[in-house]
């Protein structure tokens, strides 16, 4: 078999899925990646800097989508969808639709890789926050897009933003009980690039622990704390009421024990990192195993191989960094690799 | 006491009245995360000597004699914000409803003896009657308290709306009422 003959279909354009696709093509290899939106870059491509060191994630995106056209064993396929997967000996059938044409078809595989990201938990769960209720209640992508305006000027940035960690994440009566472990950092991020944009504008974050545990994290909310002089306060807000076009934000201030209220203009919620129901219906039709939650989960050994020919990478496995998607990715095109070169 | 800053050493077991609290009502206090969501949302956080994060707090460590000596227990509206609030679903107005029938039993330091009369005349109401006659009870509740026009003009505008009638009947079907309090009685003799 030469290369040509073995094909790896990467479900999911994201910076996940880039990687693997960047890494199989430079080796060679013939990859397909479906992409269901129309521009590559899923998440990462809607964020504004990034942390441990404020650089630019579509930057990021740019220089690998261009490396990629640049490859021509992969083949990229935007506005598509893959509905239907059937295993067959030595691979699958992948069945997908054009979402712009309608158009469909089916396509041999020999390898399969799961790339297809997570969402944000739905927040209006919490009536006491306000979402979908106050237009000035937002979640953490639907505020990526406003620092994206702030930074161009494009809209002014308001006297005084409040950040909620854990919407729906360490919550066992209304949301989920893990830790969606990228909030921390990114709040850190968003809240430290609100104060480089405007130093004036007042931000609260609200925490119950913050979790820094990565190289220069901790010294990275340090310097948001220390240095951009955003506001940490350790206590969960219980309540948003609105009061002359402002949120009134009532909490506990945990360290001192008392109840106290700040004034703020934005809110801005750190959703529960969650799994696409799309996901779930592509590991059900192979009968893959899940998570409780919906997330796919890899074999114990490997950071990324589900089971025989099947792989993962990024956000589809649980909530993680934009430099740990990316580690993954690769980790992905090693595993296809080693097992093309075995069926070889 | 906990009010002063000497040193002191927590018990690393479960204190006995989590335990007890875990057992009576299975209500577990380790699944607290010490947010203070409870307290932040609390209706009347600003009249508690303790506020509810507080509480839960001083029941994992055990200070028993503070818990039913709280004033909190008393001046708590019980309206279920807080365990609406908690995101490990701690109920806490039912702990409140357990510390404050161990108070009352235990004979101890109740800092607010008129609303543990109000309970016992509203209780004893139900009991008898299988529903309240707010008329009787206030006329009952100011007796107790030996005050005997409290409330009395406010009493007035609620009559004049009819809000407040001078006779309410008993409720129709009393024997469902009193197997309940027989069944509680039985559980305070346990416990």
């Amino acid at each position: 078999m030469s290369k040509a003959d073995t094909a790896a279909l990467i479900i999911g354009g994201g910076i996940a899925g880039l990687e693997t696709a960047l890494k199989l093509g430079q080796g060679g290899y013939t990859v397909i990646l479906a992409e269901k939106e129309s521009a590559l870059g899923g998440n990462v491509a809607k964020l504004h800097s990034s942390f441990p060191r404020w650089e630019d994630p579509q930057e990021l995106i740019k220089v690998k989508q261009a490396e990629l056209k640049t490859l021509p064993s992969v083949r990229v396929l935007a506005n598509t969808e893959i509905t239907g997967l059937q295993r067959q000996s030595g691979g699958f059938t992948a069945h997908w639709t054009d979402r712009a044409t309608q158009k469909s078809g089916s396509l041999p595989v020999q390898a399969l890789i799961f790339a297809t990201g997570f969402e944000l938990f739905n927040a209006s769960v919490y009536g006491e926050y306000g979402y979908g209720i106050y237009k000035n209640v937002v979640n953490s992508l639907e505020f990526e897009h406003l620092l994206g305006m702030y930074e161009q000027r494009a809209i002014h940035v308001p006297e005084s933003i409040a950040f909620f960690k854990c919407v729906g994440s360490r919550d066992r009566s209304k949301g989920f009980p893990y830790c969606s472990k990228i909030c921390c950092m990114y709040t850190a991020k968003q809240a430290g690039l609100v104060k480089k944009i405007s130093p004036d504008t007042q931000c609260y974050v609200f925490y119950m622990d913050y979790r820094a545990s990565g190289k220069e994290y901790e010294e990275f909310v340090r310097q948001v704390i220390e240095e951009r002089k955003v506001r940490y306060v350790r206590g969960r807000p219980s309540k948003v009421v609105l009061e002359n076009d402002k949120l009134l934000v009532r909490f506990e201030d945990t360290l001192i024990g008392v109840p106290m209220e700040a004034s703020v203009d934005l809110i801005v919620l750190a959703s529960a990192v969650v799994p696409r129901p799309e996901t779930l219906a592509l590991a059900r039709m192979l009968g893959l195993k899940t998570d409780d939650y919906g997330f796919v989960e890899p074999v114990y050994g490997s950071p990324v191989r589900i089971e025989e020919r099947i792989f993962m990478a990024g956000g589809c496995g649980f909530a993680i960094e934009s430099l740990g998607a990316i580690a993954q990715g690769a980790a992905a095109a090693a595993e296809v690799t080693a097992l093309f070169n075995k069926s070889e | 006491m906990i009010e002063t800053y000497a040193i002191r050493r927590p018990e690393a077991q479960e204190s006995p009245i989590a335990r007890q609290i875990r057992e009576d009502l299975g209500i577990d206090v380790a699944r607290c995360l010490e947010c203070g969501k409870c307290t932040g949302g609390c209706s009347y956080a600003a009249g508690f000597d303790y506020t509810p994060r507080k509480i839960i707090q001083l029941v994992k460590l055990g200070e028993f004699d503070k818990l039913l000596s709280l004033d909190a227990l008393w001046t708590c509206l019980s309206c279920q914000l807080c365990v609406d609030r908690c995101p490990s679903g701690i109920n806490i107005p039912r702990i409140m409803d357990y510390l404050r029938a161990r108070a009352h039993r235990a004979n101890s330091n109740i800092t607010h003896k008129n609303i543990e009369k109000f309970y016992e005349i509203m209780l004893s109401d139900i009991k008898n009657r299988g529903r309240i006659s707010e008329t009787i009870m206030m006329i009952k509740y100011n007796l107790a308290i030996k005050n005997l026009f409290a409330n009395a003009s406010f009493g007035k505008k609620l009559f004049l709306k009819g809000k407040l009638k001078f006779f309410s009947p008993r409720t129709h079907n009393i024997k469902t009422i009193q197997p309940l309090f027989r069944r509680l009685s039985e559980k305070d003799g346990q416990a």
